[in-house]
């Protein structure tokens, strides 16, 4: 509607379709096209195969994967739980506490993630709360960075909430526990979800953190990823890169089925 | 959970037990977030036998490898934050009012990258733009060349151009948001009044954008600082942020003094790009 | 469900209705509402009868959302009590207080069908399987929407919403049904009849009292038996509706209630043992309805637009000459607008002479002592 001509706008989609194409397009497709080549010398590869995820799901790929699900599912859970629950009491507080507190459950997502993972081994590395070299010390650098964004889906969520819902619900006689329950949580299922999903696909990515505080035999993907390539195994990195990308996608797609179909949308 | 009474109550409560409800979830980020930060400042200005220690920190804030990060984050984080406005407000205008047949897909698409790791693209332009990638073996077979020209990927600029693609998603997100509340008949009105599309673009549709700009600049100031992969991934010895550097300096010298003093000054960095981005967000309602 | 487990009154039991009305007035006891300094609602003092309905309105900001909502439990009086029936509900919170509420966007539950809404307010007190079944058949026929028992919200029109909210609202046999401006959202047509609906839900239930909120005066006069006129926070003017509108007392209900053309006029002679007191508009001598005056007085002098006629009779005994200005065929009626003296005064007419005067000329008006009403000159409340 801004362009009328036929030639101005095929001319500014040229362009469009170049900053698209080098920026986004080509990546994606070069991970791909590298995670099944054969050998790669030239301009393009010089055949296809699929050995290498063959190798990387003989080796420790599987582990990856395993531990990188299990500190996406344990962190994102952990976190949905407290932003819901954070965003939900939040609205009880004075004015002022609500601004403050709004603003502290927000501040883990403007730290860098590598300072996280040093204050967790500053603090957590000398009895009794000795977590330096376990597993619950992952879960707990991804819980922390993924907090805000759950807290701040919520209370996205609550804010669009009207008011009238709840409120019409109290005037018929329900508690604030089945209130909450039956009206409250099933409007704010969207929101949950698509924050779940959010801060899944956070922790299927992490990096700076994690490579602070993981122990040995809990490799998550995108340490593995990073050990593969900087050993100069760039074709097996982009194998399980690829692996993350397609499980990430799974996850989100699947979520937003399932959101879907509840809210018949 | 809570108090029924204080949805819409105008005046506080005399007994209000909801209130307490924030506890459970405060202490837990009070414990695991505020403590561990509260710590890595205290390290960062008291040596092991608790006595201040303010030599080392003048020491390590004068040492020629922290000023060069820092310099190297801010060149990185500013130049980077440009390219996502120019690349952010060019694909926006264009996804917005010269839309074309699965448009909404390809947009759809450019959000899907905000929930991807940011070393994927790393590791795609390292196939591109490597010396052995695409370009330079493409480059070097058609000109018969002996060497690789294309070199920009291993230095500052091919953090910034992965940070560039990365990013521009945080910048078209509130972009199109804002853009699909420019009224189109004010657009329409203007171009029968026989305004051209660059004019259009200055008074009527820039204006409704810079919200929109500025918070997602902001934004993307914060997130180029606290970018960790995508630099870790490229691996030049030359480029190393504030982030590399208290990971080198913690995992590799096991230097704990210092990567707090380093991560202090991060995080306050950090911590006033985060200010902007509230202020300017909360300014603007975005 | 079957007849033995039903055990409560059904919703349309006139008697059962008359037995819980006994209990339901409504009594605001000096009540104010502050946000902050910010004063909202002035010290209110107002009864509501049990079975009675009572309009309130008044333009937005003036208090009646915040009263109806103080009633609800929703905001707290700064001072005063609130009572319902024998109860004295001000620290009582929501759930607690026995009500039933509609508001302007039904704000039905999305995510459940329409008998799931009629159901909710029992089924949140824990009431037997059978009884709410039985309820919510009830509450849906009295409304007329049975048959869209298994329906989702977003299946309905507008106007049905408002009939499920209602419904829903009605299935906890509250004592007192607040309404806050439920018919806002709909369409003129449909609002039309959704009033003349609430007007005969009202009449097989006698007992239940409603405080209805709205800005539409049209609505208030079809339903209410009593209005409540709200300006700044504090009550203007309250009485049977009729009587509030044949005599309003203060020019802001007159004005706000119907419309009305307000003469200036001095008072003559003060009103006698009929209750008429005489008065002048410049050279017209006019009889009109007196509140207390005094010969001397300065008044203004109430007379709705339909009531002043173009022919004399032996009731319009009142005379003033005007000035025609325009004139506006609506159908059904059609409007003329006069200058009497710097006054524009407006008619309605059903019925006008064939050979309508041109604009410009001079027109005589008639009208009865008996539909004039004398307000004090002050603008104030």
């Amino acid at each position: 509607m801004l362009v009328w001509s036929r030639s101005g706008r095929l001319v500014i989609w040229v362009i469009f379709a170049l900053i698209f194409g080098v920026l986004f397009l080509a990546p994606l497709a070069v991970i791909l096209l590298s995670s099944l080549a054969d050998q790669w010398n030239g301009v393009l590869p010089n055949g296809l195969t699929i050995e290498h995820y063959g190798d990387v799901a003989r080796g420790a790929a599987w582990n990856a994967v395993k531990a990188s699900l299990v500190t996406g599912f344990a962190a994102s859970a952990l976190a949905l739980v407290s932003g819901a629950w954070a965003a939900l009491s939040l609205r009880l507080q004075g004015p002022a506490l609500q601004r403050l507190l709004g603003l502290l459950f927000f501040i883990p997502s403007a730290v860098p993630s590598v300072s996280v993972g040093l204050g967790l081994l500053v603090a957590f590395s000398h009895p009794p709360l000795l977590l330096n070299g376990t597993i619950a010390i992952v879960m707990i650098a991804h819980f922390v960075l993924i907090s805000a964004f759950t807290f701040g889906n919520v209370s996205a969520g609550l804010a669009r909430l009207s008011p009238d819902f709840e409120q019409v619900a109290s005037s018929l006689g329900a508690r604030p526990a089945y209130r909450l329950w039956h009206v409250t949580l099933p409007l704010l299922a969207p929101y949950l979800v698509a924050a779940f999903g959010l801060s899944f696909a956070l922790s299927m990515g992490e990096l700076g953190a994690t490579v602070m505080v993981y122990p040995p035999g809990w490799v998550t993907l995108p340490v593995s990823i990073f050990s593969l390539t900087d050993r100069g195994d760039i074709f097996a990195g982009a194998a399980l890169t690829m692996i993350l990308v397609a499980a990430t996608l799974v996850l989100l797609l699947g979520l937003e089925r399932i959101t879907k179909r509840a809210t018949g949308a | 959970m809570s108090e029924a009474l204080a949805i819409g109550a105008p005046t506080a409560r005399k007994r209000e037990p909801g209130r307490l409800w924030i506890v459970p979830p405060a202490a837990l980020l009070a414990l695991l977030f505020f403590y561990p930060l509260a710590l890595i400042v205290r390290q960062a200005f008291l040596d092991d036998s608790g006595v201040a220690n303010v030599a080392e920190i003048v020491r390590v804030l004068h040492s020629r490898f922290f000023l060069n990060a820092l310099v190297n984050t801010v060149t990185i984080s500013v130049a980077a934050t440009a390219g996502c406005l120019i690349v952010g407000l060019v694909l926006a205008l264009i996804l917005a009012f010269v839309p074309f047949p699965g448009s909404g897909f390809i947009a759809r698409l450019i959000d899907t990258f905000i929930a991807l790791p940011t070393f994927l693209v790393t590791l795609a332009f390292t196939f591109l733009y490597g010396s052995a990638g695409m370009l330079n073996s493409g480059l070097m077979e058609a000109f018969s060349l002996p060497l690789p020209p294309v070199d920009f990927l291993y230095s500052t600029w091919g953090v910034v151009l992965a940070e560039v693609t990365v990013y521009t998603p945080f910048i078209l997100r509130p972009l199109l948001a804002a853009f699909s509340l420019v009224d189109r008949g004010q657009i329409e009105a203007a171009s029968v009044l026989g305004a051209r599309p660059f004019r259009i673009v200055r008074q009527v549709i820039l204006p409704a954008a810079v919200p929109a700009l500025i918070a997602g600049g902001s934004l993307c100031l914060l997130l180029t600082v606290n970018e960790f992969g995508i630099v870790l991934f490229i691996g030049a010895k030359g480029v190393i942020t504030l982030p590399l550097l208290i990971y080198g300096k913690a995992i590799q010298e096991s230097a704990y003094q210092v990567a707090c003093i380093i991560a202090v000054v991060n995080i306050a960095l950090s911590l006033g790009l985060f200010g902007l981005y509230r202020f300017a967000a909360g300014r603007l309602g975005v | 469900m079957s007849a033995a487990a039903f055990t409560g009154p059904s919703v349309v039991d006139i008697d059962a209705a008359k037995v819980r009305g006994a209990g339901s007035n409504v009594h605001f006891d000096k009540v104010s509402v502050a946000y902050g300094t910010h004063v909202v609602l002035h010290p209110l003092t107002l009864d509501i009868a049990p079975g009675e309905i009572l309009a309130m309105i008044g333009p937005s900001g003036s208090g009646k959302t915040t009263a109806l909502r103080a009633v609800a439990g929703f905001v707290r009086p700064a001072s005063g009590r609130i009572r319902i029936g024998a109860t004295d509900v001000t620290d009582l919170p929501p759930y607690e207080r026995g009500l039933g509420m509609v508001v302007q966007n039904y704000a039905l539950f999305p995510h459940m069908r329409v008998e799931d809404n009629v159901a909710f307010g029992l089924r949140a007190q824990g009431a037997d399987k059978a009884l709410i079944g039985e309820r919510v058949k009830d509450a849906l026929a009295t409304v007329g929407m049975a048959t869209f028992a298994r329906r989702y919200p977003r299946e309905l029109s507008g106007g049905q919403q408002q009939r499920v909210a209602i419904a829903r609202a009605l299935a906890v046999r509250p004592r007192v049904l607040l309404l806050d401006e439920p018919l806002s959202a709909l369409d003129a047509q449909i609002r039309r009849n959704m009033v003349e609906e609430i007007a005969r839900l009202h009449r097989s239930l006698p007992g239940l009292t409603i405080l209805y909120v709205t800005h539409d005066q049209t609505e208030a006069l079809t339903l209410a038996d009593k209005i409540a006129i709200m300006r700044d926070g504090r009550v203007c003017s309250h009485g049977p509706t009729a009587e509030l509108y044949r005599r309003p007392p203060n020019r802001f209900t007159a004005e706000f209630l119907g419309r009305a053309n307000l003469l200036p006029v001095t008072v003559a002679e003060a009103a006698g043992s009929k209750g008429f007191a005489t008065a002048t508009h410049g050279d017209a001598v006019l009889t009109g309805a007196g509140r207390g005056e005094k010969a001397g007085d300065k008044s203004l002098l109430c007379i709705r637009p339909q009531h002043l006629s173009l022919t004399a009779d032996n009731e319009h005994t009142n005379r003033i000459v005007g000035t025609l200005r325009e004139v506006h065929w609506q159908g059904e009626l059609t409007h003329l607008v006069l200058d009497v003296d710097g006054t524009p005064v407006r008619v309605s007419a059903t019925k006008l002479p064939v050979a309508l005067p041109e604009p410009g000329t001079k027109v005589p008006l008639f009208f009865a002592p008996a539909d004039t009403s004398l307000l004090p000159e002050d603008a104030g409340v």
